[in-house]
């Protein structure tokens, strides 16, 4: 897609979801639960800034979405973050800790995934997990229900014997995966954890992710927004190395527009006719784009579509409003560039 | 304990693959067949060793050699086993497995050192062997050869640091074998000048491997010696130390 074209996508979708202007980094929002704090956090390499003063918060039973194109910082903010290269400017605290006062002990708290799973190729996947466990501190007595139960939740027990090199690359990442996972850690930070995936594989790890969101922090590093819709409670976009937009999904979606599919052929004054619509667009397939009003009810709103005999076969929150904030700010310049 | 956790996992990953069985097999043979020259070449010459006053012995002849050429090649071999130690995990990018598991560098450091070590320790074992075989015919001089084994354990010790540290400041396993081999021939050279000149009481003597090592050889175990060695050693881990805690400072 050229440029032209997707800055067009942009303007359209922003039409019609009313988008606010890009929101810039949050404050921090500490609660109780918060096992992560990244304040002010920078790293700057020679004269060039890869990361600038990003503040980020994570909580348990929460999965953080950080979403960039290419070069955005990603990576090296959750290097970071997992305690393998220091910040050159802020703190990161894990359940108060500081990583760079305390730095064995907050990361024996974290599971990282890198981009590239670092794994032990001439080894056996149950060795090299049983290896992993006991780096990160779980006694020898517990090592093989730790071993086993990632194992499980990875879904590589039919594979534990089999040598690590001899894995196809969905199965490394799984590994991969596994290890970030075994010492059971309070945050898991997970970069582009479904590279080299196929669809079914996806699935799973979706459900992994989903699983592990429910008793821990998860931070996972992607650009595909699909994995974000399924997974994240909240999103992060980095461009440039900055942090340019930080909001919870379900806020987004909520303030976004429906998608519905009908079986039959309207017009956009038939939606218009609703109280609680304010816009709509028509997407392929008998689909629609509709947005609220912003107290409208939407039991209500269902309720009258279904009253009207329109053939209502979906109704859900429409994420497109994401995709549209991501390329808004993956086109925009950097701010330096800008001024 | 998680220093000894790294090793053990090193020491493991080391012998599944075959390139350590390949080293270990080729200088067994090698040596063996110095060995068998050796033996052989002191059978023709007992005979003239018997008629002389303070002959030198098969220790002398034989042992000593053996091991003191043993001394030499493993400035080729240790080189060879510590090269992946850092640079093939950097190239691999499984040394992040390490950088995020919360274990002090210098214990990552110290793990890798003595996992290379103990490896090049089970080679020497093997190597001495040949000359403690020697007992089933003949007297050897048994506190001679032990203290020449201590020196040489103490000499790889310190060629392995040598070459942990060169591993770590590259990501090419072949140069960081080329740098381990050039830092260790150097120091065993560096007093060529001097000695050819006669001077061997100079300081610059004072920094050769070999100005420490072939007391060893002779019997003569000194703390001085054992601490030239100690501290060689430790100043090479110290300087791996501070790179691989550098490494947590470059994207």
């Amino acid at each position: 897609m050229g440029v032209v074209t997707r800055e067009r996508h942009v303007k359209r979708y922003r039409a019609i979801a009313c988008f606010p202007e890009t929101e810039h980094a949050t404050s921090l929002h500490m609660s109780p639960s918060t096992l992560l704090v990244a304040s002010h956090v920078g790293y700057q390499l020679r004269e060039r800034r890869l990361v600038d003063d990003i503040d980020l918060t994570v909580s348990r039973g929460e999965v953080l979405g950080l979403l960039g194109v290419n070069g955005a910082g990603k990576t090296t903010t959750l290097r970071m973050i997992a305690g393998v290269l220091t910040p050159t400017s802020g703190t990161i605290r894990i359940d108060g800790a500081d990583l760079s006062q305390q730095p064995q002990m907050a990361r024996r708290r974290i599971g990282y995934l890198p981009e590239r799973p670092p794994l032990h190729d001439e080894l056996s996947v149950a060795e090299y997990l049983a290896f992993c466990a006991r780096l990160r501190g779980i006694r020898r007595d517990t090592v093989e229900t730790a071993v086993v139960d990632a194992l499980e939740s990875c879904d590589l027990t039919e594979h534990r014997r089999r040598l690590i090199g001899s894995l196809s690359q969905g199965f490394r990442q799984r590994v991969g995966i596994a290890q970030a996972v075994v010492h059971q850690p309070d945050l898991v930070v997970l970069d582009e954890p479904a590279a080299g995936l196929d669809p079914v594989q996806a699935l799973a790890l979706r459900e992994l992710i989903n699983e592990l969101g429910k008793t821990r922090a998860v931070i996972l590093s992607t650009h595909l927004l699909n994995d974000v819709t399924a997974c994240c409670d909240r999103i992060a976009i980095l461009h440039h190395g900055r942090l340019r937009y930080a909001s919870r999904l379900d806020a987004l979606a909520s303030r976004d527009v429906q998608r519905i599919a009908v079986g039959r052929d309207l017009a956009m004054v038939d939606w218009l006719a609703l109280p609680e619509v304010v816009a709509a667009e028509p997407a392929p397939g008998r689909h629609w784009r509709v947005q609220l009003s912003p107290n409208a009810d939407l039991a209500a709103f269902a309720s009258a579509i279904v009253t009207r005999g329109w053939g209502m076969s979906e109704l859900r929150p429409d994420h497109t409003a994401l995709e549209a904030i991501f390329l808004d700010i993956a086109l925009s310049p950097a701010r330096d560039e800008a001024a | 304990m998680t220093t000894f956790l790294v090793a053990m996992h090193e020491l493991r990953r080391q012998w599944v693959q075959p390139f350590v069985w390949i080293l270990a097999a080729v200088l067994l043979a090698l040596m063996a067949w110095q060995f068998l020259l050796a033996v052989g070449a002191y059978l023709q010459i007992s005979p003239r060793l018997g008629a002389m006053p303070n002959a030198p012995g098969v220790t002398d002849l034989v042992a000593i050699p053996l091991l003191r050429s043993l001394a030499t090649v493993l400035l080729v071999v240790i080189p060879l086993l510590t090269m992946r130690s850092f640079a093939g995990e950097r190239r691999e990018h499984s040394l992040v497995l390490l950088l995020a598991a919360g274990i002090g560098d210098a214990r990552i450091v110290l793990g890798k050192f003595l996992a290379s070590w103990a490896t090049v320790l089970v080679m020497t074992v093997l190597v001495s062997s040949l000359p403690f075989s020697l007992r089933m015919g003949t007297a050897i001089d048994t506190g001679q050869l032990f203290a020449a084994l201590f020196g040489l354990a103490l000499y790889a010790a310190a060629v392995t640091a040598i070459g942990i540290a060169s591993s770590a400041f590259t990501v090419q396993p072949a140069l960081a074998a080329a740098l381990a081999f050039v830092v260790s021939a150097f120091l065993g050279i560096i007093d060529l000048g001097a000695r050819l000149e006669g001077v061997d009481r100079s300081a610059i003597n004072y920094l050769a491997l070999t100005t420490h090592f072939d007391p060893f050889l002779r019997g003569i175990v000194s703390s001085i010696d054992v601490i030239y060695f100690a501290l060689l050693t430790g100043v090479a881990l110290f300087v791996a130390t501070l790179r691989v805690a550098a490494l947590r400072r470059i994207a």
